[in-house]
């Protein structure tokens, strides 16, 4: 049996709509200087692995991963980039703290979203070229037809998916980096724009700049580190059919599969009744519902009334997205699950400030890649 | 921010433009090309059974994604089918807001069970259900190339 993994640092910019002061290297400068200091090490002596995530089309350059090593403090060490999100990063370092060959890793993923001139074009180049590309569509289309399945199959209301963008701006006004809150009603929501019905403008994530940086320990290295680990108990990714003609329109059976990886390894049976809180991904406000039921934490039928009920709410019975989620906290591409877990282990530390929830000893975060994909990860922590 | 020194005024900040010059082919591939030339030539529409698994994919493909067999026949679908899933998109692919909003649909054809995504016309978005039947229509002859686009919409039956 390999060690345990635990997280042993992390550190976070400030997300914003626009950073013009400072460029995406100086970012993750910024992120990978407070996780060091955070978990007291340093870089360039002690840290064995980096894994960082991004996407070239996002990046506006080829073959992103030439450009990651030195603000890290990685170059002439061991680094690769993966396409995938923050979380499919984890859990690359994760496998490479198993191996036993090494023992403290990094993991960085950032957005410099104001900087894509046109991200509608770059999303747009994801969907096939010959069957769906020639129809010119804005790939938000792919979310409102499955917003549309989804809602028709569980009953679930698009007035209770607005239920969670007021949750989840709400949350992230006690959220210092947050970039997106809002207090926002259900009236506001009489008066958005449409997206792609019944998708409006409000049940959008929209995108803000960051980085997070997240520094990974095996057992015995993080009992040599002062900060109070954070288990990494399960770790879980999967990737559905790509194809629009082939997937499953109201469940994305993809994350159910990621979430039994990670439940397996965690020895987790019951996951409704395991976890204090969770941090999903909420690129689009139905996405939380959704991800809810795939994650195992509630039923269809119900977890549109239980937003309404409160019960996901920062006093409910298990909080969602105390930090405000992507719709609060601002969406970040591959960046969205980082940003899920720094702020899970800011919980399970008791160092989340205001957002402090009185019980949190054990947090299940996930994300997904967004439109078109069906791609996701998903992690369980506790303390 | 965690910089010694830092940009304080607005006027400083800079940035420099620049565009990535991609161009590409795709190809349809041998299950895509045949399917699409079908389409074009006969108004027909041709679907590919996986005899293991009993999957009928439209577009037509040479392997199956569930079991990962190979896959030879050929078999005629629809042209009608049933409606999944719609939406009315009123983005364009700028961001900007449309003019006209385009109707979406997923419609699975009669004799598949995969689901094409196309544009709906001759609706109102009230007036659709899940279920509803759909019925292609097609480009003029003369006019189709082999694309996806041979097919200008689905409509109501
Ligand atoms: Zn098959």
């Amino acid at each position: 049996m390999s060690e345990r993994i635990a997280v042993v640092g992390i550190g976070a910019t400030q997300f914003r709509t626009i950073t013009p002061d400072v460029s995406y290297k100086e970012l993750m400068f910024d992120a990978a200087v407070r996780a060091y200091d955070n978990a007291g090490i340093d870089p360039r002596r002690d840290v064995d692995t980096f894994v960082t995530c991004a996407e070239d089309y996002i990046e506006g350059t080829s073959i992103f991963d030439e450009y990651v090593p030195d603000q890290l403090g990685a170059a002439l060490k061991q680094v690769h980039t993966i396409t995938g999100d923050g979380l499919h990063g984890v859990a690359a370092a994760v496998m490479q703290l198993r191996t036993g060959r090494f023992s403290l890793a990094v993991v960085e993923a950032h957005s410099k979203a104001s900087n894509i001139l046109t991200p509608d074009g770059v999303a747009a180049c994801a969907q096939d070229p010959v069957y769906v590309r020639p129809l010119c569509l804005n790939s938000h289309f792919i979310a409102g037809l499955e917003m549309n399945r989804f809602c028709a199959e569980s009953g679930v209301t698009p007035g209770q998916c607005a239920q969670v963008a007021v949750k989840n701006r709400g949350n992230a006004l006690s959220n210092p980096i947050a970039g997106q809150a809002a207090k926002l009603t259900l009236e506001d929501f009489r008066h958005a724009r449409p997206v792609a019905l019944p998708l409006t403008e409000l049940d959008v994530a929209q995108s803000v700049d960051g980085a997070v940086v997240v520094v990974l320990a095996t057992e015995s290295r993080a009992r040599e580190l002062r900060t109070k680990p954070v288990w990494l108990t399960g770790a879980g990714w999967c990737n559905g059919s790509p194809n629009l003609e082939t997937r499953d329109w109201a469940s994305p059976k993809y994350v159910t599969t990621a979430a039994a990886m990670a439940y397996k390894q965690a020895g987790i049976t019951d996951p409704r009744h395991y976890f204090d809180f969770a941090e999903v991904d909420d690129t689009y406000t139905y996405k939380e519902l959704q991800h809810l039921v795939a994650l195992g934490l509630a039923n269809a039928c119900d977890v549109g009334r239980d937003v309404e009920l409160g019960k996901t709410a920062t006093k409910g019975k298990r909080p969602v997205n105390v930090s405000g989620g992507a719709l609060g906290m601002g969406h970040m591409y591959e960046c969205i699950g980082l940003a899920r877990l720094y702020c899970a282990v800011q919980q399970l530390r008791g160092e989340a400030g205001m957002q402090q929830l009185d019980k949190a000893r054990t947090a299940v975060v996930q994300a997904w890649r967004g439109v078109p994909t069906a791609s996701a990860a998903v992690l369980t922590l506790a303390t | 921010m965690a910089l010694k020194e830092r940009i304080n005024l607005p006027g400083e900040a800079r940035t420099w433009y620049g565009e990535l010059p991609v161009q590409s082919l795709y190809t349809a591939g041998d299950a895509g090309d045949r399917f699409l030339k079908t389409l074009k030539e006969k108004d027909q529409f041709m679907g590919s059974p996986c005899t293991a698994c009993g999957e009928v994919y439209v577009p037509p493909k040479l392997y199956c994604e569930k079991c990962m067999a190979e896959l030879k026949d050929w078999i005629k679908v629809g042209p009608d089918g049933a409606l999944e899933s719609w939406t009315e998109v009123h983005v364009g692919l700028d961001g900007k807001r449309l003019a006209q909003a385009q109707l979406v649909g997923l419609i699975r054809l009669d004799g598949a069970t995969t689901s094409m995504v196309h544009l709906l016309a001759g609706a109102e978005p009230n007036d659709l259900c899940i279920g509803m039947r759909m019925t292609p229509v097609m480009k003029p002859a003369a006019k189709r190339e082999g694309a996806i686009t041979d097919i200008l919409h689905f409509r109501p039956k």
